[in-house]
């Protein structure tokens, strides 16, 4: 699973732009689907594995494709490229970073260096306007060669392992969700495993826009239950107080109960948790109300949805170096194993 | 009918977790429906069965309050917001928690205005460990319901937002004799955005939705500029930051209560939002429209209604399930 991580990780993959993730997914479950098993691709670009127990609870297993990244937005005389955010990027993340745009070319994120900035400008701190793309095109009719304005490009970052059990790498927020979503098919596949669900495995596009793919995705589906695989922000580094953490990276997948965008359905939270006791599998509740996801749009659509996120910590989240640790990327794949083995929760 | 209101006031219920008022909802609408379901989301909704249009009626469940998040070494617990809490209102007050244990909340320094992240409950633990015997994370709180009988018709406390919606709901569900297809609509989480009614009008898929909610009132020192009265009569919603009501059902609206000597307002809203503005989005589209409660210092702990404005808007809730 970490080879296919890394895999995904590094695909290159801009909401909008999911083409090469999905195709990569494609390819790896394509000869491992359960019998009677269906893929498809709806028209925002969604890959959709239903594997059909029919009338049965539909479970919609949800993790997006799509990571932040950036659009050309203009060309200079100079050859230089003023670009802007898709998703949210903190323009502090950004300065001279390497960038990567979908044909290959490279770039770098250009700043004023600090010893040319005026007091005002020092104090203001980054701002993306203030930024451009260096190409290593000295003129416009250079550039043009190369890009256009509305070409996407994302960091350029490798996957480096380290530590004791540290990943680092672009994207990981969410193609860590997709590489255990992989897995949980191949599993089904493998073990022959029956689930007590009509299961949906939906990977989708534009999450960091405003989870405009599982709109679409889960208007399809109409899922009674959803639960979406995502990697959290969490704050433990930063000196932050105690209750201002969120969580713990290297203490087990998280289990929240909200977010910003939806209140999760509680018997179904519950169930995840017990069935994490059962099989022993670590994990922690979030310690702070923050973030969005998929999982707003899913549980509002159509006649409405029971939804849970079961979410892996990230430090840096949405720069070149995400870092997640793989006992807690285990933990989440664990915990998605189990809800999926698991008979459809019941009211306490 | 003012101890219907009182009861549903005291069944503390915050967005994310309305079981216990929509219990109680039920055993009061049962035997007035012909069918009563909940979907997905948890929503309640209560059928009157008729050849007629296809009518939405909609007052929110849920309250406003806090979610626990985290407790510290000595027992003291954090809780965020939901929904869109008054933080100058809760503090230094009173909270019950979903399993009844009494606390206060508090502000870190008594000095500033104060914010989420500086206010933690106060339930009297020493240790953490004490405090988790009574409150998990995830559990929620809500400031202490209150109700009291002022001057006039006037009745203070909390959460009369949207309990009253709720009850007269309930109550013109008990008095309607019509022939259309009528949805008594109890949803979930609308103060954290409107996010219950949606789905029920999309499995519903009515030709008309109403929303019965509380409005603000212009008749206080500081309020914003506006032609609704607290004892005035129930307001006739046409606009909001959040919908534009269709017009023909607003006109149609006001018909209506004219013809019925009902006494009404016109309501022109500069902030704030209801279930209606999800309601219209739904599946195809809805034509919406609302009856809304005047309702003084809105969110706080001394929300103020004039029994008045209720009894109006019952009367109006008939009229437009019957004449519609």
């Amino acid at each position: 699973m970490r080879e296919l991580l890394k895999k995904l990780s590094l695909a290159f993959g801009p909401s909008g732009c999911e083409d090469k993730v999905r195709e990569i997914i494609e390819n790896e479950i394509k000869d491992k689907l359960p019998k009677g098993a269906t893929m498809t691709t709806d028209n925002t670009g969604n890959l959709i594995v239903h594997i059909p127990n029919e009338g049965k609870t539909k479970l919609m297993v949800n993790a997006h494709m799509d990571e932040v990244g950036f659009m050309v937005t203009g060309i200079l005389e100079n050859g230089m490229l003023k670009f802007g955010c898709v998703g949210g990027i903190d323009p502090v993340v950004l300065g001279s970073k390497r960038v990567i745009f979908e044909s290959g070319v490279k770039g770098n994120v250009a700043v004023k260096p600090v010893h040319l900035l005026t007091k005002e400008e020092y104090k203001a701190g980054p701002r993306v306007k203030n930024m451009s793309i260096d190409i290593g095109a000295t003129t416009k009719e250079e550039a043009e060669k190369i890009t256009f304005v509305g070409d996407y490009f994302t960091f350029d970052s490798d996957y480096i392992e380290y530590g004791e059990g540290f990943v680092k790498c672009k994207a990981l927020d969410d193609r860590l969700g997709c590489a255990i979503m992989c897995q949980v098919i191949k599993d089904i596949y493998e073990e022959n495993i029956k689930s007590d669900y009509d299961l949906y495995f939906a990977f989708t596009c534009r999450e960091e826009v405003g989870y405009s793919g599982a709109f679409g995705a889960s208007m399809k589906i109409k899922p009674d239950y959803a639960l979406v695989i995502e990697s959290k922000a969490v704050g433990d580094i930063y000196g932050s107080p105690d209750e201002k953490k969120v969580s713990i990276l290297g203490d087990g997948v998280i289990i929240s109960f909200a977010d910003r965008g939806a209140i999760y359905d509680r018997d179904f939270v519950r169930h995840i948790m017990s069935l994490c006791d059962k099989e022993k599998i670590k994990y922690q509740t979030n310690k702070y109300i923050s973030g969005g996801n998929d999982s707003a749009n899913i549980q509002k659509n159509a006649s409405g949805a029971k939804v849970s996120v079961l979410s892996c910590a990230s430090r840096y989240i949405h720069s070149q170096s995400d870092v997640i640790h793989l006992e807690d990327f285990e933990n989440t794949y664990q915990t998605v194993l189990a809800v999926i083995k698991s008979a459809v929760p019941t009211k306490e | 009918m003012t101890e219907l209101i009182k009861r549903l006031m005291f069944t503390p219920s915050v967005s994310g977790r309305e079981d216990k008022i929509r219990e109680v909802i039920k055993n009061e609408a049962s035997p007035y429906a012909d069918e009563i379901t909940t979907d997905p989301m948890g929503n309640l909704i209560v059928r009157k069965k008729g050849n007629g249009k296809k009518i939405m009626l909609c007052a929110h469940m849920d309250e406003i309050g806090f979610f626990v998040t985290f407790i510290d070494d000595s027992g003291n617990i954090r809780v965020s917001p939901v929904g869109g809490v008054n933080a100058i209102s809760a503090s230094y007050g009173e909270v019950v928690s979903e399993n009844g244990t009494y606390g206060v909340i508090v502000p870190e320094s008594s000095n500033d205005v104060p914010k989420w992240e500086s206010v933690y409950i106060d339930i009297g633990a020493k240790t953490k460990k004490q405090a988790e015997k009574k409150v998990q994370i995830g559990d929620f709180f809500v400031p202490v319901p209150k109700f009291r009988k002022l001057q006039n018709q006037r009745y203070v406390g909390r959460p009369f937002d949207d309990r009253v919606g709720c009850a007269i709901l309930l109550e013109a569900l008990k008095e309607v004799k019509s022939d259309n297809d009528l949805y008594f609509v109890f949803s979930v989480q609308e103060e954290v955005g409107g996010r219950g009614s949606r789905p029920a009008a999309f499995g519903i898929a009515p030709d008309i939705g109403i929303v019965l909610d509380v409005t603000a009132t212009g008749d206080k020192p500081g309020s914003k500029p506006m032609d609704v009265k607290l004892g005035g009569g129930c307001a006739i919603k046409i606009k909001d930051p959040s919908t534009i009501c269709s017009p023909d059902l607003v006109s149609k609206m006001r018909e209506i209560a004219t013809e019925e000597g009902i006494k009404f307002q016109n309501e022109m809203l500069l902030f704030g939002g209801t279930d209606a503005a999800s309601m219209q989005v739904a599946g195809k589209g809805v034509k919406v429209g609302a009856i809304s409660i005047p309702s003084a210092y809105i969110h706080s702990s001394c929300e103020m209604i004039d029994m008045v404005d209720i009894k109006e808007a019952v009367k109006l809730t008939v009229a437009l399930s019957n004449k519609l």
